[in-house]
């Protein structure tokens, strides 16, 4: 049973404090926040930093109680990490800031700078795009919203997209293109893109999963999209046209619902390698993190991908509900875990 | 409550004397609806004792959810109804995996609307009484439903459940049908 892996996960922080399911965690792309979102209705902002030996931690900067009348169930920040958008269960969007420091030099309140209205029922997840003028989000009312970000926190809508047959679960943008893609309870995939004559619209279907597509995740280089599904199996997909997606690989290994997937740019010394395609973490119903390594294959359609690291009871016998690389310079060795046990989790990869 | 009842006459089966009513049910000790910051939870508390997990079986689980009422005749158990059994509890799940449990119950009639309620009820009892440790499938027994997929992959639908359990309506109509008849 105990296989030997190249990698491990070291344990680095264990966060807790909020009450109840912590269902989703993002990292700020810019400054060094995370932010956790749950059931408990409020979103909490840890803050890390080295200490003076060189060891890092992490702490509470603040909890935000949100006001959303019911779950907080995503949490996205824009690219700039000045703002943060939460998406609840109230079927509400919220949109928040922080204030300029006071004269002491204490730190602002995070105020609520927009309430996007519009879903009819749960909202499940909200992104921004690559350059942060776009913001998607989705719910169980089975659309996908794209809204345009404008001055002063306002909030214009680009399109509302009801393509997909059921609830929407997630949405999430491309790397650098003004590309999106959805999963959704309906086992499929979308992806839309802007028509500049017309309007957003969805240019390709991928199906495949056997069961809900719960997360998505695209690769750095932005041509492959990585899918984890109820059907217990994450998906590559690889870009093969503009609009043209093959399914070129299938892992396995789960043995519950897949809720989240990660890909983040993996090894960094590697990084100039150009068929180094990055690290993929997966988690789920099943308590354990899977992180694979995937690299291009000269001579095939399909990457080769390494089971590098497995970690059992991560939550101990809870979910996990979403498991996050660190996108910032110095940090991408970082994994956030979030699970229903209440806790954030921090881990890092390093060689066996 | 429902707008309208899909079985208006169902077939009530009288419940036996049961050997089970003599077993003092730890599950009754195990309330575990929230999970609390110190792992202390009563459950935990008795693995520490026996050294080892406590094995549960199907007939303790079965005494968890029989006596749970039909929304639509909320005076009858699903026992009565023989919408559960013990048989229809499966320990280890579909694939025999440790800490799984898979219960499957028979509506009173293939197009059971109250199906996703009785469901719920299910799962919401066994959350409640179950140490946390145990994941829970619940399905209808195939072939008794005409919906048989739909209905069980939103009874299993986490996100779903979660948000369903937010709709106070839908509480209050699953609280009357675990308070049914003790």
């Amino acid at each position: 049973m105990d296989e030997d892996f190249s990698h491990s996960l070291q344990k680095v922080a264990e966060l807790g404090g909020h009450e109840e399911e912590v269902w989703h965690i993002a990292w700020n792309p810019a400054k060094s926040l995370l932010a956790s979102c749950s059931s408990d209705k409020s979103v909490r902002l840890f803050t890390y930093n080295h200490d003076g030996e060189g060891t890092l931690k992490f702490s509470l900067a603040t909890s935000i109680p949100t006001g959303h009348l019911k779950t907080v169930r995503s949490v996205a920040w824009s690219p700039s990490g000045s703002t943060l958008a939460t998406a609840s269960f109230d079927s509400n969007i919220g949109i928040w800031e922080q204030e300029q420091p006071d004269e002491d030099g204490h730190s602002g309140e995070w105020e609520c700078a927009s309430l996007l209205e519009g879903h009819e029922t749960e909202c499940k997840s909200v992104a921004y795009s690559s350059t942060g003028t776009l913001l998607a989000s989705c719910s169980r009312d089975k659309t996908v919203w794209v809204w345009e970000v404008q001055p002063d926190s306002d909030f214009e809508c680009m399109g509302v997209l009801m393509e997909h047959t059921q609830d929407v679960k997630c949405v999430a943008w491309h790397p650098t293109e003004e590309i999106l893609a959805s999963g959704s309870y309906d086992d499929t995939i979308k992806i839309y893109v802007d028509d500049p004559q017309d309007d957003w619209f969805c240019c390709t279907t991928l199906t495949g999963h056997e069961s809900t597509v719960w997360a998505l995740g695209w690769s750095p280089n932005g041509k492959y999209l990585a899918s984890s599904s109820d059907d217990k199996t994450v998906r590559i997909w690889k870009r093969v046209g503009e609009y043209e997606f093959k399914c070129v690989l299938v892992l396995e290994g789960h043995d519950r619902s897949v809720y989240s997937v990660s890909w983040g740019v993996g090894n960094i010394g590697q990084e100039a390698d150009p068929l180094n395609l990055g690290r993929i973490a997966s988690a789920g119903g099943d308590g354990i993190i899977r992180v694979w390594d995937l690299h291009e294959n000269p001579s095939s359609d399909k990457p080769t991908a390494k089971l590098v690291a497995r970690l059992p009871s991560a939550h101990g016998t809870y979910d996990i509900n979403t498991v996050v690389w660190c996108p910032r310079k110095g940090y991408q060795d970082l994994l956030a875990t979030s699970g229903d046990d209440g806790m954030v989790k921090i881990w890092k990869i390093q060689a066996s | 409550m429902l707008s309208e009842i899909f079985n208006p006459n169902p077939t009530v089966f009288l419940s036996p004397a049961s050997s089970s009513r003599q077993r003092q049910l730890s599950a009754a000790k195990k309330s575990l609806w929230m999970m609390t910051d110190d792992s202390s939870d009563g459950s935990e508390e008795m693995d520490a004792e026996e050294g080892e997990e406590e094995e549960i079986d199907q007939d303790e689980i079965f005494d968890l959810i029989r006596n749970i009422c039909d929304p639509e005749h909320p005076t009858t158990t699903l026992e009565e109804l023989h919408v559960v059994s013990a048989s229809q509890i499966f320990i280890g799940g579909s694939n025999n995996k440790p800490n799984t449990v898979k219960v499957e119950f028979t509506p009173t009639v293939p197009h059971c609307g109250a199906s996703t309620y009785i469901g719920l009820s299910i799962r919401v009892r066994l959350i409640r009484s179950l140490p946390t440790r145990f994941k829970l499938d619940i399905a209808v027994k195939p072939g008794s439903h005409q919906s048989e997929h739909a209905v069980n992959k939103q009874l299993n639908d986490k996100e779903r459940v979660a948000a369903a359990l937010e709709n106070p309506a839908l509480v209050k109509m699953i609280e009357t049908c675990l308070t049914g008849r003790e």
